[in-house]
């Protein structure tokens, strides 16, 4: 297994390195450069995904954030998981418990075996949540197919309408894995012992500017501006135009060099419901090789509405004023 | 017997989705979508970058309620990455066309919820398009008095 050095594994291995196993053969070739990435293995093509959409032991997953896309075509051989009703619990503010992620994953055909490839619209936000919730369970062979529904379509590959009914799956969940997840307590900790932080919010969200990202809505934070310490890095940054990933040298160039996030510091990621920064942790993780990545789903959402705890507004980590460019 | 008063085509289009499970209410809302229509000429001509945006609104969409001699209308223009607000804005624009304006003000927030769609989209989406709902009332309340205020 091609590990960066350094790697470390969570007590159930189930870290990035604990390599897919019995399921689908490991992609190759589709995404040459595709192999520079710490964990390839973990992104399939578009191509990979037409040859193995029937493949028993894969399960294609489309999660959206409009969920009519689905109803309104999808890969063939695809089931839907939506991010709101299926992965999230409808009374509590938290994910399904282990019960109803194992009733989840039998319904639609997904055994502790199968390969799940992920894919969605807004170049894989959703799928990446919905990734890093079947990690969060941990499920080992978890990919993503690289472009999403963006990439699909660019391509001219067909849509199906037909409806999906797998036969059902056989699944057992261990209890969450706390290893990919940061709670609120923890992330006050670790911004008090000055460990990296990254918000991947737009700068005017970052900045307290506005408490909603450009044409979303205000879903309800009372104070705007971010953890102290945290650097800003929004998630688009991570994407090229046809929504695929960007190459190993820009992301290290982006997050390494740039902000100077270091692969073994435990670090966390937050943004304002915790979905763009699931596709950032997917990105420090499994492209960039970083050790110890959580996300903070509670997010802005959460920390902007806490009382007691750290805010600063301005550009700046530490809210200081900017130098004078 | 076509329903005639915006109570009645909201009725008839709540009927028309209570029986459908949630696959199939998502299939009628895209026969919705389909049938938006275009915006006008004369709108699409005169229009600016940003206004008419809804901005609570999670894609692209604008809005242009629109009342003339009492009568209601509303035009829209929808990404069409996002069908399901598509599907919603045509379902208010046809409950609303050419009616009086007080019975399309008269519309329920509790649309989305009557549908039986925040079953199937789940809270945040659901409030979305309550949003929107709101915000194309707003809209026909500026322009019906607009409208009573007449020209000049």
């Amino acid at each position: 297994m091609d590990c960066a050095p350094g790697m470390l594994y969570d007590s159930r291995g189930n870290g990035p390195c604990d390599a897919p196993s019995r399921g689908a053969a490991a992609p190759e070739r589709s995404f040459p450069d595709m192999a520079e990435y710490a964990h390839p293995e973990v992104l399939v093509g578009t191509e990979w995904v037409a040859e193995h959409a029937h493949d028993p032991n894969v399960r294609i997953v489309e999660s959206n954030e409009d969920r009519a896309l689905y109803t309104q075509g999808h890969v063939a051989g695809a089931v839907e998981i939506d991010w709101q009703v299926d992965l999230q619990d409808q009374v509590r503010r938290d994910y399904v418990d282990r019960a109803g992620f194992e009733r989840l994953c039998r319904a639609n055909g997904i055994s502790n075996d199968t390969t799940v490839v992920f894919y969605g619209d807004k170049n894989n936000w959703w799928a990446c949540y919905a990734f890093w919730v079947f990690k969060l369970y941990g499920h080992k062979d978890c990919r993503i197919m690289n472009g999403g529904r963006k990439k699909w379509q660019l391509e001219g590959r067909p849509w199906s309408t037909d409806r999906v009914h797998p036969p059902a799956g056989h699944y057992t969940a261990p209890e969450q894995d706390g290893s990919v997840r940061a709670l609120r307590d923890e992330v006050l900790k670790h911004q008090r012992a000055g460990r990296p932080l990254v918000d991947v919010r737009s700068p005017e969200e970052y900045c307290g500017d506005r408490l909603h990202m450009p044409d979303y809505p205000n879903e309800g934070a009372l104070r705007g501006g971010h953890i102290p310490g945290a650097v800003n890095i929004p998630w688009p940054l991570s994407v090229n135009e046809d929504g695929t990933f960007k190459s190993v040298k820009e992301l290290e160039k982006l997050y390494v060099k740039g902000k100077g996030l270091k692969r073994r510091s435990p670090t966390i990621a937050y943004c304002r419901i915790g979905e763009r920064s699931s596709l950032t942790w997917f990105v420090l993780t499994y492209l960039l090789g970083f050790a110890r990545v959580k996300n903070y789903d509670g997010s802005w959402m959460e920390w902007g509405n806490c009382v007691g705890v750290p805010v600063v507004k301005g550009s700046t980590p530490d809210g200081s004023p900017a130098p004078a460019p | 017997m076509t329903p005639s008063t915006v109570a009645e085509r909201i009725d008839a289009i709540v009927e028309e989705f209570s029986d459908l499970e949630g696959r199939e209410k998502l299939e009628l809302l895209l026969e919705y979508a389909a049938r938006l229509p275009a915006l006008p000429e004369a709108i699409a001509a005169s229009r600016t970058a940003d206004e008419h945006r809804v901005h609570e609104c999670q894609t692209p969409v604008y809005l242009w309620p629109e009342v003339r001699g009492d009568a209601a209308r509303l035009h829209a223009e929808v990404a069409e990455e996002a069908p399901t607000v598509k599907g919603f804005v045509a379902i208010l624009a046809e409950a609303v066309a050419d009616r009086p304006v007080d019975e399309a003000l008269a519309i329920g927030d509790d649309l989305v919820d009557r549908t039986g769609l925040s079953g199937v989209l789940g809270i945040l989406r659901a409030r979305g398009l309550r949003a929107i709902v709101g915000h194309t009332k707003r809209g026909l309340l500026e322009a019906r008095d607009a409208d009573r205020r007449g020209p000049g």
